[in-house]
């Protein structure tokens, strides 16, 4: 296929192709079922013989057929191309009538064929003027890795223009000399070239270099490149490397418990096995001396005794092979790999950290109005979920209205915190006020309130998640390297984040009205008879914290999802956010919010096949935290302490 | 829009009645049991109008046995032991002829005792994970070889892929179908090396790191594919996430078994093209019979709904039920179940469902690849696949066989030759 | 001393003799008897109502008189049904079992009986195994002795921990309400070996009692029920009319001055607070036998706040308050969701109950606190005052 690839490359490039006499079509027709129901595994003969016919249509007919705009007309069979509802001749490339839905059948060829049509491309693409397409064809080398794309790949570097990709490309040569390169030092040198690049696909070709295969034998074979001997009871279990002997044929299978019943049955005579009736045969120390007299006889293979299964194991030595024979080649890659594993391991510490930090201000959103409401005030309130739901729901309607992304963010957050702002001012005028002395009695309420708003919600958006687009801009991820990454709309939230502790800090520590809340909080008869009107304040602060859940709201739609019952899994973990942290102080919520996101993720690392059990892990946590630190991480101290 | 589909589906409801009882002395009722509130409302509401769509076309055409037939539709709440009370509660109280319901196979374990006790009839239309063949119970949705394993071969053969990565919500349809599969994957040489096994917790929403360990998998140079089932809004962070982290279809193809049209319309899908999903239906199937119910389901629903694969799974039931009672000639459940058997109906993807003796259907599997309108691009059909109730991948099921028209049981040891239990297991 | 504090009650009295009319009346109508004018499933409801009220009852003792607000006494009635569930399970299908094995050539031996019963129970989450804590589940005995024991440990130990501390007011709830969030999520999980979201189900087949009619076992589960509530009430009213209850009730209204006259403030709230754990979770062993199904979701946060609602409802620091706010909200909430209350046509909306419930529901939350904070059971005093 190479050759003929490479031939037709040439005839492509040199000769015009009027001494065809085929048509595209004719091909097509030759393939009639492939080309309509094309498989990854059996399009590769449609593709060679489109190459080898080198018609110069088979190249838009190959980006076409990618893209899947080719149709097959029911009555005739013949191909076309369906584009912008007319039809086109394959050949002439002329529009020969209307686009009909009914009388024609789509081709649509499926992922794995697609990669494989990109490879077919790569010939053609790799020095074509437009960029998009010469990316397309690195894309294609880059996926499928074949030897038979280094050589136009290296051809096309020195014409290649865009900086950018030309050091793509030439890593990329790079990587395949690294495979396929015929002389040891040319592979050793590309390999070289390769230490301290700790992208995915240089490890992935490292890797495919040191692939190694498992051996036992009797002593350590000389002809074979070894990795490593493997100790029996640390690198590998004394069950495993017996069932590698048996693989291997150098010792006797195990009998199994069923085989042992299996064989029982088969030799129950009159209601005995051997000297043993069948009724006594109800243990396995029964059982096994019933086989064992069968063994004698012959009538089934003995079983294996641990002395001899540990006189077997000790007999050999279990090893892993490189199936690269050249020590020279798996030495430098070892090399180069161990290198890029200590910066990747590091990376991924870095990257761990960074997803906790994002969790860390995720949970500090959703809290930091429920630091004001419940730390400030101490008023519990439930229903703190359902205001980030109402906010979230806000960005919703917004987005409907305004069809920008960039615009209707700008406009959803001040109208989200307007919203809940003026609900929990509602909620304080209505129902909180009448409860101050009875904080207990608070909870019940605002939780009342709380099913109330869930279902309300329900009601009028229905039960379905809806969508909340984040702008463009915010799509994607910041890359560091090709390990540490984060995506922009967890910096925009730890942006966000940093930004309202500011703002509060600000609010409660230099303003007039941080004042006023702080003495209303700790004597509101006092603060009253010095002229501050409690019930204002009161009603201020728990607006704005419920404005800052509002924010939240947005925020956490934007990175998640907006559901009627998204408020609730957050109010839990938002209250423990709090409380660990230190009720009445901002920085606590901070501390607590960095404490359980930075917990998390820790327990996620030690636990990485099972998201929950970190979740149930970090919660006993600081259940016993709690426990022992009643007060929180940052504890007021003197009056303001008091319950 | 809410407001006036209810009304609407309630003055149907309203005028069914009405009509019922005026030419029948013994009408016929249909009970339907799916949460209308609660966290599974979110998909089950459609299959209770689906239901009244249905029931409202049968009427239409004439009813059953010269009778109209009666919605009684009930709201379990999405609380399980609900689904046991209300199972009592339509078969002795309201006395209903067969029920159609159930989502999640923790509310049908739930009814299950239930049905089996009272001898009631009910059809099941949800994907679910196998292991189970009751005798009152039809499961018109996908065992896992019509769904998982397709899917997988899919993977395998046309994608080549060569390490897998399962990531399910922790529940049991996807412990069991991922089970199935990693031992699937072993059969067919992937090593246990090659899969990585995630579960998360219903609702989860922190992706990150977890996108950041499937793309990590590529380090070895393989091929990666993900296999989700992952369920509900859980999904909108996961799919976030990956558009986010740059994972195309082409880099790290995903399938999803729990994802269909009603679960796109939450999410902006144009960062989603090529990834897959694999059902027994998808609304963009090219048939008439599909543009038919399509148009009907609008018509009656509204222009921005969807049609999806439980949908059909009902819409076959349904059909397949009302024929198996014209044939028997009365809707007393065991000879029903007998007319069962056998009983044929052409499915919307065309071709033809058969329903087989261990109650459940022989259907096509369709992989479809996400398409930035929210829709599907069927790539792969099979031809029908007859659903296998005891996988055949799990060495302790590997044995056992359902049988109920031949052998009269549903959970039958094929090796010792005896039949493990009559009721089911739950 | 008996008749005395029958005396000092009045109120005792008249629930006990209440509750038995209703229970003799309830038998005679139900099915078992055959009059049938009350459906098994029906007798189901108001038998799983009678678990309610008790837990309602435990749930008044320990924040109506003692003032600790527990967001956390459900996880207690789960483990109650998780303990016993275990053992219907396990004995369910150990019969199913040794019914499929006897029928083989060979007898079996025990792991292979094992191995078969955790095939059956586990096999639909994926595992055979069985997990340690399933070690007591073939002894009906001892699982009952685990339907206390382990729920009573628990609060006994969470209790400790936390009234040692000096935890009160809402961090107590806080912390109670993570506690039994914990656990859902712990049982949430498959690896926990009790079948995860799954839970154990069919409880309601009673094993030993396969021919017997559901129409039977339903009303004795019934009379069980109402013999549970009878007792836990009077036992209650004994505990918080002594001197114990005046020492309890001390501690609700000001728990700095019970220490400063010497009491030992941390013990007494630590004995309610495991004493009422454990009656939480017998009424949850006899609850989910009734249910027919017990799983992770019923123990999520949400159900304990409920349970709050009830008390709060019904009446605080009254026992009958918590029985008759439990029964009011239960059976309201399964008559509006189920579709039993009439639609209202607005002309310009349809309200539908099933939508609009929980609304109403929640927003009776708010008038209760804020215009009845004594609850429903706040009338009866209402009526007993206007009387000569």
């Amino acid at each position: 296929m190479i050759r003929l690839l490479v031939l037709a490359l040439a005839l492509y490039l040199t000769a015009p192709p009027a001494g065809f006499a085929q048509s595209l079509q004719d091909v097509l027709q030759t393939h009639r079922d492939e080309v309509l129901k094309p498989g990854r595994r059996s399009v590769g003969i449609v593709l060679d013989d489109l190459v080898a016919s080198g018609l110069p249509q088979a190249l838009p007919f190959l980006e076409a057929w990618r893209d899947r705009e080719i149709v097959q007309r029911d009555s005739d069979g013949l191909f076309f191309r369906a584009r912008k509802q007319s039809l086109y001749d394959l050949d002439t490339g002329e529009v020969i009538g209307v686009f009909e839905k009914n009388n024609l059948t789509a081709s649509r060829p499926n992922g794995g064929v697609r990669r494989a049509i990109a490879n077919a491309l790569v010939q053609f693409q790799m020095s074509d003027p437009d960029i998009v397409k010469r990316r397309a064809a690195v894309d294609a080398v880059a996926r499928s890795m074949d030897a038979s794309q280094l050589e136009p790949l290296a051809a096309s570097i020195d014409a290649e223009a865009d900086a950018a990709l030309k050091a793509r490309k030439s890593r990329l040569v790079s990587m395949l000399r690294a495979l396929f390169e015929d002389t040891t030092n040319a592979r050793v040198e590309a390999i070289n070239t390769l230490a301290g690049d700790l992208s995915v696909d240089v490890r992935a070709v490292l890797n495919k270099v040191l692939a190694s295969e498992a051996g036992v034998a009797a002593k350590l074979p000389d002809n074979e490149n070894i990795a490593r001997v493997l100790e029996v009871g640390e690198d590998i279990t004394a069950e495993n490397a017996y069932a590698w002997l048996v693989e291997a044929e150098l010792a006797p299978p195990l009998v199994s418990n069923a085989q042992i019943r299996d064989a029982l049955l088969t030799n129950i005579n009159s209601g005995m096995v051997g000297t043993l009736p069948v009724a006594a045969l109800n243990t396995e120390a029964a059982r096994a001396l019933a086989y064992d007299q069968l063994a004698a006889e012959g009538l089934a293979p003995p079983r294996v005794k641990e002395a001899e299964r540990a006189n077997a194991i000790a007999e050999h030595v279990f090893y892993l092979a490189y199936t690269e024979p050249d020590p020279a080649i798996t030495d430098a890659a070892q090399k180069a790999l161990t290198a890029i594993e200590t910066k990747v391991a590091l990376s991924q510490t870095v990257d761990l950290g960074l997803d906790a930090l994002s969790l860390a201000s995720i949970y500090f959103l959703a809290a930091i109005g429920l630091a004001i409401t419940f730390g400030v005030m101490g008023v519990i309130n439930m229903a703190h979920g359902e205001f980030i739901m109402m906010g979230a729901y806000t960005g919703f309607v917004v987005q409907q209205f305004v069809p920008d992304y960039t615009v209707s963010i700008v406009v959803a957050l001040p109208l989200a915190f307007a919203i809940t702002f003026a609900a929990g001012v509602l909620m304080e005028r209505l129902v909180i006020r009448h409860l101050y002395q009875r904080p207990l009695e608070t909870l019940l309420a605002t939780f009342g309130i709380s099913i109330a708003l869930q279902q309300l919600a329900k009601n009028i958006f229905g039960t379905q998640a809806r969508p909340l687009t984040s702008p463009e801009w915010l799509d994607g991820a910041l890359a560091f390297n090709d390990v540490i990454a984060i995506s922009y709309i967890r910096i925009a939230i730890f942006a966000l984040a940093l930004m309202f502790l500011a703002l509060i800090l600000f609010v409660l520590k230099r303003t007039r009205l941080g004042l006023e809340v702080r003495a209303v909080t700790q004597n509101p008869g006092m603060a009253a008879s010095m002229g501050i009107n409690p019930d204002r304040i009161n009603m201020l602060t728990f607006g704005l914290g419920s404005g800052i859940a509002g924010i939240a709201g947005v925020a956490i739609g934007l990175y998640a999802k907006v559901t009627s019952e998204m408020g609730a899994d957050y109010i839990v973990q938002s209250f423990m956010t709090v409380v660990v942290g230190g009720v009445g102080n901002v920085w606590g919520t901070l501390a607590g919010a960095s404490m359980i996101g930075f917990l998390q993720k820790g327990i996620e690392w030690l636990y990485p096949s099972n998201t929950l059990a970190a979740q149930t892990y970090m919660i006993l946590f600081i259940i016993l935290f709690i426990q022992f630190r009643p007060k929180g991480i940052v504890a007021l101290k003197g009056r303001a302490a008091a319950d | 829009m809410k407001l006036t589909t209810s009304a609407l589906a309630l003055t149907a409801l309203l005028g069914t009645t009405a009509y019922a009882a005026a030419e029948c002395a013994d009408p016929i009722k249909v009970g339907v049991l799916h949460s209308l509130s609660g966290t599974m409302a979110i998909s089950e509401t459609t299959l209770k109008d689906t239901m009244e769509l249905l029931i409202a076309k049968q009427n239409e055409a004439g009813g059953l046995l010269d009778c109209q037939i009666e919605a009684v539709v009930v709201d379990p709440a999405s609380d399980w032991p609900l689904f046991a009370e209300k199972a009592r509660e339509l078969l002795t109280v309201n006395e209903v002829d067969v029920i159609f319901g159930s989502w999640t196979s923790v509310s049908r374990k739930s009814a299950l005792p239930v049905l089996e006790e009272l001898n009631g009839l009910m059809f099941y239309p949800v994907q679910y994970e196998g292991e189970e063949s009751s005798k009152n119970v039809f499961y018109t949705g996908a065992a896992p070889n019509q769904q998982a394993i397709p899917a997988t071969d899919y993977f395998l053969e046309e994608l080549g892929v060569e390490k897998f990565a399962l990531l399910g919500t922790d529940y049991v349809y996807p412990r069991t179908t991922n089970n199935i599969l990693e031992a699937y994957l072993k059969d067919k040489g992937i090593s246990e090396e090659d899969i990585f096994v995630n579960y998360t917790p219903f609702g989860h929403s922190d992706w990150a790191t977890i996108v950041a360990d499937v793309v990590a998998l590529g380090a070895d140079g393989k091929q990666v594919g993900v296999i989700s089932t992952i369920n509900g809004d859980a999904n909108i962070g996961f799919y976030k996430e990956l558009a986010a982290a740059g994972v195309s279809a082409d880099d790290i193809p995903v399938v999803a078994f729990s994802v269909g049209e009603e679960e796109l319309s939450g999410l902006d899908t144009s960062d989603l093209v090529g990834h897959l999903a694999a059902w027994n239906y998808f609304q963009s199937a090219e048939t008439d019979a599909n543009a038919q119910w399509v148009s009907a389901w609008k018509d009656a629903m509204g222009e921005e709904r969807v049609t999806n694969d439980p949908m059909e799974a009902h819409y076959i039931g349904f059909n397949m039920w009302v024929n198996a009672v014209t044939q028997a000639g009365t809707t007393e459940v065991d000879a029903v179940r007998e007319a069962m058997y056998g009983q044929e109906f052409p499915n919307l993807t065309g071709g033809t469902a058969v329903m087989l003796p261990n109650h459940h259907l022989a259907k096509p599997v369709l992989i479809g690849e996400i398409t930035a309108d929210g829709q599907f691009d069927i790539v792969s059909q099979t031809a029908e696949v007859p659903g296998d109730a005891w996988t055949d991948f799990l060495p302790d099921s590997k044995v056992l066989t359902s049988d109920w028209k031949e052998l009269g049981c549903g959970m039958y040891n094929t090796e010792t030759k005896t039949c493990v239990q009559l009721t089911s297991n739950y | 001393m008996r008749k005395t504090f029958l005396m000092q009650n009045p109120s005792v009295l008249w629930f006990i003799s209440l509750l038995a009319v209703f229970t003799i009346a309830v038998t005679l109508m139900s099915e078992a008897t055959g009059v049938s004018l009350i459906s098994t499933s029906f007798i189901k409801t108001l038998g799983k109502t009678l678990c309610l009220c008790l837990v309602a009852i435990a749930m008044d003792v320990v924040w109506g008189y003692c003032g600790i607000l527990s967001l956390g006494h459900f996880a207690f009635f789960g483990i109650g049904g998780y303990a016993i569930g275990m053992w219907l399970m396990y004995a369910r299908t150990e019969t199913i079992v040794a019914q499929s094995l006897a029928s083989q050539p060979i007898p079996p031996t025990s792991q292979e009986i094992s191995d078969a019963i955790g095939n059956q129970i586990f096999g639909v989450v994926g595992s055979s195994e069985f997990p340690m804590i399933w070690a007591f589940a073939d002894n009906l005995f001892l699982q009952l002795l685990m339907v206390v024991l382990v729920p009573g440990l628990l609060a006994l130990v969470f209790g400790w921990l936390a009234f040692r501390s000096r935890v009160t007011g809402v961090y107590l709830s806080i912390l109670t309400q993570a506690m039994t969030l914990a656990l859902a999520l712990y049982l949430f999980q498959n690896d926990s070996g009790l079948r995860g979201n799954n839970g154990l189900s069919g409880l309601q087949n009673i094993p030993g009692f396969e021919d017997t009619s559901q129409a039977t076992i339903s009303i004795v589960f019934f009379m069980a029920s109402a013999l549970a509530l009878g007792a836990g009430y009077v036992f209650f009213a004994w505990i918080v009319s002594g001197k114990m209850g005046s020492v309890v009730k001390g501690i609700r209204d000001n728990e700095a001055r019970v220490r400063f006259l010497g009491y030992h403030v941390e013990s007494y709230k630590l004995f309610i607070f495991t004493t009422t754990a454990v009656v939480a979770a017998i009424s949850g062993a006899l609850y989910y036998p009734q249910a027919g199904i017990i799983n992770p979701g019923e123990i999520a946060p949400i159900a304990s706040i409920y349970l709050a609602v009830w008390v709060a409802i019904g009446g605080r620091g009254r026992l009958y308050g918590a029985v008759i706010g439990a029964a009011f909200v239960s059976l309201l909430s399964s008559w509006f969701t189920g579709g039993g209350a009439p639609d209202i046509n607005l002309g310009f909306y349809t309200i539908q109950w099933t939508d609009w419930w929980l609304v109403l529901l929640g927003l009776s939350f708010v008038a209760v606190t804020l215009f009845f904070p004594k609850g429903i059971g706040g009338l009866f005093d209402y009526l007993v005052r206007k009387q000569p």
